[in-house]
């Protein structure tokens, strides 16, 4: 991970202070948005963050340990449905959102401590079969998913006394759940972890003659990602407030899959593009014409493989590079390898923010 | 006992399409190294080509032998300009190519011709026959000798042919076979077509029941990929039989298990992959693969 320098030469924005002034002005500027937003704009936001925390699991999982999970959006909707339930059933809030977190996390656990031991592409080919009998699953047991019309739940209201309207609450909820998910998530591949996962998804023998078990850590990156897919589940109810058995359909887990690869895999900032996409594509492609969707979407999702493999959070890098390309192809001086290296990852890992202010 | 000989037969027959479409995977795996999560769209396409041409007043049986030879241009074009690129780099990616695909492929038919089913022409007729007082459909016979006979018309390719040689020696070590001088990027194009075409046989054989629809062989593909995984990616042979047994086991199990009915049948494949995993990870009949650092 490349981290600012403090040496005097690094320009202003990589030194700590600033860093924590950036912090502090984004944190400002999510509060403040929901004040000042429309209600549609802000039900677009939620919706947003929920599937942004979606891609965030299908990362840890995918980006960053390497293994193909079909699998995600069944978590997100097992995830949803204990909400649902609970709320139903009157349980405490808290309470739902912990069941909620922990039951598709030991559904995880169980999934993946079969498929893991499956090696390579075998994982990709198990988890596509949980969207595929979770459907029919969810409308057999209708007892407590309601079948296949579904179930609704209103829990994220508004107290009474706040002053804030439904839109304004729920958005709120979501941008600091899924903040926390964000900054837990961030600092658990900036760490130990991280690096585990990594080299787990470089090559699994070099992992293990390092002493990192592959099949532990594919395990822990499965449960992790369903853990985080449960809370988008939670999030989900929380802004939509009805799920069916569609929740969880296959083209949806598709589309997951295509929404973190589009986003750029391996980067927390493209889980939130990718959320951006999940949510805002179909609405533009809508507009073009229904039927056309799903063909755009395999379009675009073929196109930025082709032309942008690290995904849409690799668009500035991409540029700066083809930038500098053309500017040493013209002057007869290289510029220094070095410095411009530094600032290459400088930027690369600054991009980053200035991005997610400009998207929140 | 009628009832169970006929389960068993009819499990034959879509037994025999998941097989088709599972050994067209392996194929695909066996020559490149990819799992093609397009492999049942690309069928569907070729049964829409096949459903548009009968529609045109072409004979059945012909505009079944003209979707296979396009399926298998389309398959090599695939490989040739699409997957070729993808190839030497990581895997994963690769799988998100052929995903991209397939979502292309569905929209397209989606677009092209609507989501709504449409009546796809039986090769068979819809008869029974009495054999030995058990009434059996004449479309599971007939669909499971046509796929047996497309097996061993494939396996004499890949045995008695010198086509097939070199095939076998571009799966084994494309280096070497490209050392040797075999065009090993043509023998590339020529497997993902033969995968490609075996899919488009089985796709018109499949239709009829289950009527023609963009997402008709989603769920044959992940029965496919079970087979896939139950048999082990280096064995076709493997891969066929467990496809057979997935096809019979979910038939008795929709009827003789109440629980799970015919609409979570689609759970037995993953049920038998989890008790095989514990007992033998590599598949009923792989080999454990063992790499050098």
């Amino acid at each position: 991970m490349a981290r600012g320098m403090t040496s005097p030469a690094s320009p202003v924005w990589q030194r700590p202070w600033a860093r924590w002034a950036g912090w502090l002005l984004l944190v400002v500027v999510l509060a403040v948005v929901p004040l000042v937003m429309t209600e549609f704009a802000n039900e677009t936001l939620a919706r947003i963050g929920v599937y942004a925390v979606a891609v965030l699991g299908l990362n840890v999982v995918m980006g960053y340990a390497g293994q193909v999970s079909l699998g995600q959006i069944f978590f997100l909707g097992l995830g949803a449905y204990i909400t649902a339930y609970g709320v139903q059933e009157e349980w405490n809030i808290v309470l739902v959102f912990v069941l909620a977190c922990l039951i598709p996390a030991v559904v995880g656990l169980l999934v993946a401590l079969a498929a893991a031991r499956l090696g390579g592409l075998a994982i990709a080919m198990v988890t596509i079969a949980l969207p595929i009998v979770g459907v029919p699953l969810a409308k057999r047991l209708s007892d407590f998913t309601g079948g296949s019309q579904g179930m609704s739940a209103r829990f994220a209201d508004a107290p009474e006394g706040s002053g804030l309207f439904d839109d304004q609450w729920v958005l709120y909820v979501v941008l600091i759940i899924g903040g926390i998910v964000f900054l837990l998530t961030r600092n658990l591949v900036r760490g130990k972890y991280g690096r585990a996962f990594a080299i787990v998804k470089g090559n699994e023998n070099v992992a293990s003659s390092m002493g990192i078990s592959p099949y532990r850590y594919k395990v822990l990156a499965f449960t992790i990602a369903s853990l985080i897919g449960g809370v988008s589940g939670f999030l989900y109810m929380a802004v939509i407030q009805y799920t069916s058995p569609e929740t969880m359909s296959f083209g949806h887990s598709i589309q997951l899959v295509a929404a973190m690869v589009i986003g750029g895999a391996a980067s927390i900032v493209g889980s939130l593009l990718g959320g951006a996409y999940y949510v805002l594509v179909p609405q533009l492609t809508n507009l073009v014409d229904p039927s056309l969707t799903a063909l755009l979407q395999g379009a675009l999702l073929l196109v930025v493989l082709f032309v942008l493999p690290g995904g849409l959070v690799s668009l500035p890098r991409a540029l700066t590079r083809g930038r500098r390309r053309s500017r040493a192809g013209r002057g007869p001086v290289a510029p220094p390898t070095t410095p411009s290296t530094t600032t290459g990852s400088g930027t690369a890992a600054e991009e980053p923010e200035t991005e997610r202010q400009g998207h929140a | 006992m009628g009832k169970f000989v006929q389960l068993v037969v009819d499990g034959l027959s879509t037994g025999s399409v998941y097989g088709a479409l599972a050994l067209a995977i392996v194929l695909v795996n066996q020559a490149t190294g990819l799992i093609n999560f397009a492999q049942g769209g690309m069928a569907v396409l070729a049964a829409y080509v096949t459903w548009w041409l009968t529609n045109h007043s072409v004979p059945l049986i012909l505009a079944i032998l003209i979707s296979i030879a396009l399926s298998f241009v389309f398959g090599a074009v695939v490989e040739r300009w699409l997957m070729r690129r993808f190839e030497r780099g990581d895997p994963d990616t690769a799988v998100v190519v052929t995903i991209g695909l397939l979502t292309l492929i569905t929209g397209f038919c989606g677009w092209l011709w609507t989501y709504n089913n449409q009546q796809f022409p039986s090769l068979f007729p819809l008869r029974t026959v009495s054999f030995l007082g058990v009434s059996i459909s004449i479309r599971s016979i007939g669909t499971t000798v046509v796929i047996v006979v497309a097996m061993i018309l494939l396996q004499a390719l890949f045995v008695r042919t010198k086509l097939g040689l070199a095939l076998r020696a571009v799966a084994i070590n494309p280096q070497s076979a490209a050392f040797s001088g075999l065009p090993v990027g043509r023998l590339l194009m020529v497997g993902w077509g033969l995968a490609a075409a075996l899919g488009a046989v089985a796709a018109a054989l499949v239709a009829p029941q289950l009527t023609l629809t963009p997402g008709m062989l989603d769920n044959a593909l992940v029965y496919a990929l079970a087979a896939v995984i139950l048999g082990g990616l280096t064995s076709p042979v493997g891969v066929v039989v467990a496809a057979w047994i997935i096809g019979i086991l979910e038939n008795l199990a929709a009827v003789y298990v109440s629980f799970i009915g015919f609409d979570l049948k689609v759970a037995v494949p993953f049920i038998l992959i989890f008790v095989v995993l514990i007992v033998r990870p590599q598949g009923l009949f792989g080999r454990k693969s063992v790499v050098r650092v």
